[in-house]
């Protein structure tokens, strides 16, 4: 298990907040920058090549969607959010414009470490030259276009398939109404469709053991949806 | 701009007196055909209805006019000679007497009883004024508002247009009265020196030369501290009725000043004042203890996960549950102070909901899983029909609201109990019922559990909380167009709470998209 540290900047102006996620990701073994302001933040990220950026909405200087937004410009650098509760259209909004997952204030390091690999594993496609993923006892080969249970293969119509699809492109991510309606539906008009909610429900007749407590395809309330996936 | 309303105040004069004589002409037509058919010799008593009728519809003019007319009309029409107005004949000439005699007793009398009624009329506009002026003081919640209130009483007790300016520290000055825009700058001098104690006040009205209204600038206070100044306009009036109308003007305020003697405006005004700074002290309190609060917990409670991860505590099961307690208790605060700022939202700004169409088991689920540990204790019991319909609400909101119920329902029932979960379809609606194996309500606590504060007093002492969770659970929930009810068979025997959310039908307008391929 010899991989190279992977360097995570941290842009926030609580120097506590810092502190602690500091240590949580050292304990992890990655390399800690840290950022106070979003100017800082971004002039770190164009000095160095950085493997993570861990964002918070409330800078002094800059807001999280502009920090955001500079860093989509020329990086694809996994960008986990964090945000405060009830800002559910501006956690739309943020994943919207390319952050990859959030992190509602108070967290546990726990909860922002699974969703922090699940990005990193995306941006390291092929790493394992694996195009399979696996939620608890669903698998998805996205190179074959099959999806099985317990090694059982699971018939999909072909919009199921490709919401199943999308998800799992993202799998440990949210992934919000509105990107899955364009990705599935081409359709960007509605993010409140009736019909998304209607082929979630169906989807999850078919993955899961009790579709009405769903551990594979679960809601972000007010959000999206995520693909959960063991250990993060 | 005057002048219309002096002609108009003159036809109100007049027209009782036309009228007056009009019915004088008309009895006149009426005995006067009926006359010869009669043979009527008394005539002159005919016209005792005129007056009558002029003096307690119209007063005492209308009633001489009308007696003076039937007079001249009897003599002129009826007594011999005929067509003449001279009356020769002592029976006549005495009866001609009796009736002026008896028109001034009748109309007299007449009047009397329309001042009566008149002044009891006014009795009772008065009572009017005053109990919905003491109503106003009653709700008021500022200065300011009171304030009004006397402005609006003396305004309709004088009859005039009044301004009122607030005495005390920190006055406005008088231009800044945004109803008065247009006060003579001689008036707002003049209210000026009083509120800085330079005069002590003017009998006489002023003068306004450009205008040439007159106003009266008069003082209220309660006990020997002044409350307020108010300029009365009393328009454009002659030198003459000036003294007349101040007379007028001081009486009812005088009225007024006895009236807030006696509903003790000082008082009113301390407690309006004291109310509206404590609100705005609370707003601001729960503002700023949200923000300085919020941050150092999140940063304890990312400090703890840390700490609860590191492998000098994983190996030592004493500090592993010290990390534990530093995380539930911060959790607990957080908790806490999440409900502070909710129910400051609630009662600051109202609630905001975004709806949209949620599944409702997602909303069940999310509240569990956020609940999940101060649920470790009892057992879960969900039941959520298949194929619910979806339904239309801020899920956020809702799951919240759920949050606080699930969170109720096991704070007060024993562990080891089952708190049930269901969820049905009912007409158009979705109802999740949560019910717990509590202590139940009594009938006095039923009708209370929704309210701010509220704490059940058989628990108050056993069980920790803030009596803002079912408060916060039911505005939320109202807020996202839902219902919620609560039921229990009596003390000692649960209590369910019901959610019930609107599942209209879809509009299937993106009905292309609904097909699979």
């Amino acid at each position: 298990m010899s991989r190279p540290a992977l360097i995570v900047l941290v842009i926030d102006d609580e120097v506590q907040i810092r502190r602690f996620l500091r240590a949580g990701f050292e304990l992890e073994a990655f390399t800690v920058l840290e950022a106070a302001t979003g100017n800082e933040g971004i002039r770190a990220a164009t000095l160095k090549p950085v493997d993570l950026v861990i964002v918070d909405l409330e800078l002094p200087d800059m807001d999280g969607a502009e920090i955001v937004e500079r860093l989509r410009s020329w990086s694809k650098v996994p960008i986990i959010v964090l945000s405060v509760r009830s800002s559910e259209d501006e956690k739309v909004r943020l994943l919207e414009l390319g952050a990859d997952d959030y992190v509602v204030k108070p967290f546990g390091m726990a909860e922002l470490l699974a969703r922090a690999r699940a990005a990193l594993r995306r941006q390291v496609p092929g790493q394992r030259g694996d195009p399979v993923v696996r939620a608890g006892a669903l698998t998805i080969d996205l190179a074959a276009r099959t999806v099985s249970i317990d090694g059982r293969p699971v018939s999909l119509s072909p919009k199921e398939y490709r919401l199943l699809q999308v998800l799992a492109q993202h799998a440990g991510n949210v992934v919000t109404h509105l990107h899955l309606l364009r990705e599935v539906w081409g359709n960007a008009h509605s993010d409140d469709a009736h019909y998304l909610r209607i082929f979630v429900r169906k989807l999850r007749q078919k993955i899961e053991k009790d579709p009405t407590q769903p551990r594979i395809l679960t809601t972000e309330l007010g959000v999206g949806y995520r693909l959960s996936v063991d250990g993060g | 701009m005057l002048e219309p309303a002096r002609s108009e105040a003159g036809t109100a004069r007049l027209a009782p007196i036309a009228l007056s004589l009009l019915i004088v002409a008309a009895v006149t037509a009426l005995l006067f055909v009926a006359g010869p058919l009669l043979d009527l010799d008394h005539a002159a008593f005919g016209y005792l209805i005129p007056v009558i009728i002029a003096a307690t519809r119209w007063g005492v003019m209308p009633a001489i006019v009308s007696g003076l007319a039937g007079l001249a009309a009897s003599a002129f029409f009826f007594y011999p000679p005929i067509y003449d107005i001279r009356v020769y004949n002592p029976a006549h000439i005495a009866d001609l007497i009796l009736f002026v005699v008896v028109a001034v007793v009748t109309g007299q009398l007449a009047n009397r009883v329309r001042e009566h009624v008149k002044a009891a009329r006014q009795r009772e506009e008065e009572m009017k004024a005053l109990y919905f002026f003491s109503r106003r003081l009653a709700v008021a919640s500022s200065p300011a508002d009171i304030h009004a209130a006397i402005q609006d009483h003396v305004s309709t007790i004088t009859g005039c247009r009044v301004a009122l300016f607030a005495a005390g520290v920190g006055h406005s000055p008088p231009q800044a009265s945004p109803q008065w825009p247009h006060m003579p700058d001689a008036i707002q001098l003049a209210i000026v020196d009083l509120l800085d104690g330079r005069s002590d006040g003017h009998e006489a009205p002023l003068l306004d030369r450009k205008t040439g209204a007159s106003w009266l600038i008069r003082t209220l206070s309660q006990r020997n501290a002044l409350v307020a100044i108010e300029a009365i306009e009393l328009g454009r009036v002659s030198r003459q009725s000036i003294d007349a109308i101040r007379r007028r003007v001081d009486a009812a305020l005088a009225e007024a000043t006895a009236t807030l003697e006696r509903i003790d405006v000082a008082h009113a005004l301390g407690e309006a004042r004291v109310r509206s700074e404590a609100e705005m002290l609370r707003e601001a309190l729960i503002g700023s203890v949200s923000h300085e609060l919020r941050t150092p917990l999140a940063s304890i409670l990312g400090s703890t996960s840390v700490l609860a991860q590191a492998p000098g505590v994983v190996q030592d099961a004493r500090l592993a549950s010290l990390v534990d307690v530093i995380r539930s208790e911060t959790e607990r605060l957080n908790n806490d102070i999440r409900n502070l700022l909710d129910a400051s939202r609630i009662s600051s700004a109202g609630v905001q909901a975004h709806l949209a169409w949620v599944e409702p088991p997602d909303i069940v689920n999310a509240a569990l899983e956020r609940m999940r540990r101060g649920l470790e204790a009892h057992r879960i019991d969900a039941r959520l029909a298949e194929d619910l319909p979806l339904v239309r609400v801020d899920a956020v909101l809702v799951e919240q609201a759920l949050s606080q119920i699930i969170d109720n329902a096991a704070k007060y029932s024993p562990p080891g109990t089952t708190i049930a979960i269901a969820a049905r379809a009912v007409d158009a609606t979705v109802e999740i019922a949560v019910s717990d194996q509590g202590p139940g309500l009594t009938a006095e606590e039923h009708p209370q559990v929704f309210e701010r504060f509220y704490r059940g007093p058989r628990h108050r002492t056993a069980v920790k909380g803030s009596g803002l969770g079912l408060w916060i659970a039911h505005a939320f929930i109202v807020a996202s167009g839902g219902q919620l009810q609560v039921a229990s068979k009596g003390a000692g025997q649960g209590t369910t709470l019901t959610v019930s959310l609107p599942a209209p039908a879809p509009t299937h307008g993106n009905a292309p998209e609904y097909s699979d391929e």
